[in-house]
């Protein structure tokens, strides 16, 4: 995506660029007596899992003469506070009000104390100027209580960006906060009905789950998307010449080519370093696993058994794929190492266990269980006590692999991997299923 | 009958690197079909029944008559299965006998089998649940006695329910097998 055009930069160093350090910034706050000095100290930290939420304030972007940036500011600050939220980490707190009239963006301008009566811990501030169709934002990140400011980004880019650079500050204040970038500059494709009828499109969102743009319009059935590693092309499944055939969508042009000819296919997902696509294709009535090129050659035959083998989903090294199969009767999880060939079973608990997706930090598999109803469940890939994320299907993981998207009664949610938080993106206007998290966008 | 044997037989339709790149905005372009770029045949012949119809149209008229799905829809009903199961009830094989009684005796007459399921699990794998469905209706069939030619599988997995409650009685109306007639 080199054509977005949109720049980030640290806001100048005249602000007074204050990173923490040693300090501890977070979720809980802690009233510390020292031992040493018997003074209270303010200890903030954003626990790893589980824990509180963090208050922050978001006030909308000033314009850059101290006047109100209107709407462009107003927007900013909706599309952060939504990602702040959705993030589970924090406790978005009403977006400045009286708090902020009147005071500048800067550490030594803002009445620190206003904030903290309304309960905020930190604050983000900022200032947008434009200039004919482009933007200029700074955005900054206070403690509220050491008064300071803890990291601060400038981006420049067309008005049509706006959104995307408040998808990429939230992933700042999330890698200011909790050590590590967030996944929200990415997007999200899926299958829905909202079109009308039965027929299922593909739509993709942004993270803020409003800007939903439909990307096929066959009046047919696609299905099951997902994004290769560079986020500009979607595999999918399609029936708008029969098939189901697997087809690639170019989410730039809209482009949808048929991938092979090969009738029957079911699913599948691009390996780590986009040389190939493991499939699912049926022959016979019978599905097995299949590596293809994404000129749609077969490079090899993955599983070859008269059970079903679906839904394959790679390990972030691309050594080992785990994928779903029925044969030892119900669906299981299974893990092949891709090289050597060999297949262990992953999933015991249960008679029903499918749609396999494997988490981009490595450590864990989400997938689907049937227990009642069906539950999306995470473990660890080598074994151990599954956890329940809440009721839905199909999983996908965010980019950084602390979040799992799936379809729960026609709509999405972002459910925190500790299952401590579980948000609605979507809802409305038909079945939406099948989620895809995109990679990072560039 | 699904022709395609052997996985090496592929067409390519379009070769992915040789997509143009325009900045467009997604689902503003015309979508082009598969069809206009003609077939890159890497080897061997690849043979598959001609339809009466556009297979493509076919999907799309299915979805968009959603009764035809309800109730008496032509000559041949359906078969029903059980939960995440593929073979056939002593009911659903009395029922084949009669469908292939009537195939026999119509012998012009194509029917493209059309594998089900319930809402209950997830999209992938209810297609190829659907497939097996399909499949296992198709060879009870041929075992009867009918030509093979005049049958062809599709699975829907999960994606044409004929029913769209969710109770007990409206799963099993949806774990079936589907006859739908394409040409006599």
């Amino acid at each position: 995506m080199s054509g977005i055009g949109l720049r980030a930069e640290p806001a100048a160093e005249r602000y007074n660029r204050n990173r923490v350090t040693g300090l501890l910034l977070g979720v809980v706050v802690l009233l510390v007596m020292s031992p040493l000095t018997g003074k209270a100290q303010i200890n903030l930290q954003i626990t790893k899992e589980g824990g509180q939420s963090l208050p922050i304030a978001i006030a909308p972007l000033q314009g850059a003469n101290g006047a109100e940036g209107s709407g462009i500011g107003n927007e900013f600050a909706e599309v952060l506070s939504r990602d702040l939220d959705l993030s589970g980490y924090f406790r978005v707190m009403s977006r400045g009000g009286e708090a902020g009239a009147g005071e500048g963006v800067l550490a030594e301008d803002i009445n620190f104390q206003n904030w903290s009566d309304l309960g905020a811990l930190t604050l983000v501030k900022g200032v947008v100027s434009s200039e004919g169709d482009n933007l200029t934002i700074e955005a900054r990140l206070f403690d509220v209580a050491l008064r300071r400011q803890l990291g601060g980004k400038r981006y420049r880019g067309e008005r049509r960006e706006l959104r995307r650079m408040a998808h990429r500050f939230a992933d700042e204040v999330m890698l200011l906060l909790t050590g590590e970038r967030g996944p929200f500059d990415s997007r999200i494709a899926f299958v829905s009905t909202r079109g009308g009828g039965r027929a299922k499109e593909l739509y993709v969102t942004d993270l803020s789950g409003r800007q939903i743009s439909a990307l096929t319009r066959d009046r047919s059935l696609s299905l099951g998307p997902s994004w290769d590693p560079s986020a500009s092309m979607l595999a999918y499944c399609s029936y708008r010449h029969g098939g189901p055939y697997p087809y690639l969508l170019d989410v730039r042009t809209g482009d949808q080519t048929r991938l092979s000819s090969t009738v029957g296919y079911s699913g599948g997902r691009w390996s780590p370093d986009s040389s190939t696509i493991a499939v699912s294709l049926e022959q016979d009535g019978n599905s097995d696993l299949f590596l293809l090129t994404p000129e749609g050659r077969v490079v090899r035959r993955l599983t070859e058994d008269s059970g079903i083998d679906v839904s394959p989903t790679w390990s972030p090294d691309g050594r080992r794929i785990a994928f779903c199969s029925s044969r030892r009767g119900g669906p299981q999880i299974y893990v092949m190492d891709v090289g050597s060939g060999n297949i262990r079973r992953l999933t015991y608990q249960g008679d029903y266990n499918t749609s396999p997706a494997w988490s981009p930090k490595g450590d864990l598999i989400a997938y689907t269980t049937r227990s009642g109803g069906f539950r999306v469940m995470v473990m660890p890939v080598n074994g151990g006590e599954p956890r329940s994320l809440g009721a839905g299907e199909d999983p996908s993981w965010s980019p950084d692999g602390r979040y799992v998207v799936f379809s729960q009664r026609g709509r999405l949610m972002i459910a925190r991997r500790d299952g401590n938080s579980v948000k609605e993106l979507t809802r409305g206007g038909g079945d939406d299923t099948s989620p895809a998290w995109s990679p990072r966008l560039e | 009958m699904r022709s395609w044997r052997i996985l090496g037989v592929f067409l390519l339709t379009l070769l992915v690197s040789g997509c143009p790149k325009q900045q467009q905005g997604p689902g503003d372009s015309d979508l082009s079909g598969p069809g206009g770029a003609g077939g890159l045949g890497s080897s061997g012949i690849q043979d598959r029944n001609l339809a009466a119809k556009d297979p493509g149209q076919r999907t799309r008229e299915r979805i968009e008559r959603e009764g035809a799905d309800r109730g008496a829809g032509g000559p041949l009903s359906d078969v029903y299965f059980d939960y995440d199961a593929f073979d056939l009830s002593t009911e659903a094989r009395n029922a084949l006998q009669s469908h292939a009684d009537w195939l026999k005796n119509n012998s012009g007459a194509k029917v493209e089998i059309e594998g089900h399921c319930d809402e209950r699990g997830t999209v992938e794998y209810n297609l190829a649940l659907g497939a097996k469905r399909a499949k296992a209706a198709r060879d009870y069939l041929v075992n009867l006695g009918v030509d093979a030619n005049q049958l062809s599988t599709i699975s829907y997995g999960e994606e044409l329910p004929a029913c769209k409650e969710s109770t007990e009685d409206c799963w099993q109306q949806n774990r079936r097998a589907h006859f739908l007639l394409v040409g006599r």
